[in-house]
């Protein structure tokens, strides 16, 4: 395998933004661009909010943009970058994302969500570029009158991202190098699938 | 200067190609996508394309299906390669 464009993982806690270096003499494309970002698709009828970002995610705001009089059961979600993948330490993750389409398929999940299980509200934030240990990637919040559904309607939101949204996951190590993931590779419970 | 289209790769198809994007020449059938791409990148098809899947217009294409021989990537089109996901 060839090498990659991504930087050594050295002195990656830059706390602006960097893009990402353009091949050959073309420019960098918008996507790759972190002043682009945040994009955002809203749905007010749905009450459904998604985002991509640059820059970390907000999970009191996530919460606080589903709560309302009218539900009783309010569910978070945060994936953070854990410090290891297997053995091997890991010193961040850096995400890449394609938001014309990543964008379409989070709407069409919330949406989809709320349909299913009568939910009031989902939010759906992802975070790009790096992003050191314990810090969050990944934010989900949904709002449901009972506690039923909004239980059931995370896991199945936070499944189906996994499985179907267009970014990609790659894992720096401390000791160097680096690799791109497959979340096909493995379940909920981190076992190995193939 | 001649009619191209732009693609975009993504992960494995980054590390394969080096490229982040490029142009190609336009118009091309979308059959013979995978064909230009192992002739510039010998080895993509069995190692990263034949996991992913292809956008054009920021719609998904079904390339090894009917549809593959009907549709042709125009000139200002744009392409993604997207190999199998990641996020959280």
């Amino acid at each position: 395998m060839s090498t990659t464009n991504h930087p050594p993982a050295q002195n990656q806690q830059q706390q602006q933004p960097q893009p990402q270096q353009a091949s050959e003499s073309i420019p960098l494309p918008a996507h790759l661009d972190p002043t682009t970002y945040p994009r955002t698709t809203t749905d007010p009828t749905l009450n459904t909010h998604i985002t991509l970002t640059y820059s970390p995610l907000d999970a009191t705001a996530a919460l606080a943009r589903v709560s309302s009089p009218q539900a009783g059961a309010n569910v978070l979600f945060l994936g953070t970058t854990r410090n290891t993948f297997g053995d091997r330490p890991v010193a961040q993750l850096s995400y890449t994302a394609y938001p014309p389409l990543a964008l379409k398929t989070l709407s069409g999940i919330a949406a989809e969500a709320v349909r299913t299980h009568g939910l009031l509200g989902v939010v759906i934030a992802h975070r790009l570029g790096d992003v050191p240990i314990a810090e969050s990637s990944l934010v989900i919040a949904v709002s449901a009158a009972h506690r039923g559904a909004a239980w059931r309607a995370g896991e199945e939101v936070l499944e189906r991202c996994k499985e179907k949204a267009e970014i990609w996951k790659r894992e720096v190590f401390v000791d160097g190098g680096g690799e791109w993931r497959e979340n096909r590779e493995r379940d909920r419970e981190g076992n190995l699938l193939v | 200067m001649s009619p191209t289209f732009q693609i975009h790769y993504f992960s494995t198809a980054t590390s394969y190609t080096g490229k982040q994007t490029e142009h190609l020449p336009a118009p091309l059938p979308l059959v013979e996508l995978f064909p230009l791409l192992e002739s510039q990148y010998p080895g993509i098809t069995e190692a990263v394309l034949r996991s992913c899947s292809i956008s054009v217009r920021e719609e998904y294409v079904d390339v090894d299906g009917e549809e593959g021989r009907e549709v042709v990537i125009a000139e200002g089109d744009e392409v993604a390669v997207i190999p199998p996901v990641s996020s959280g």
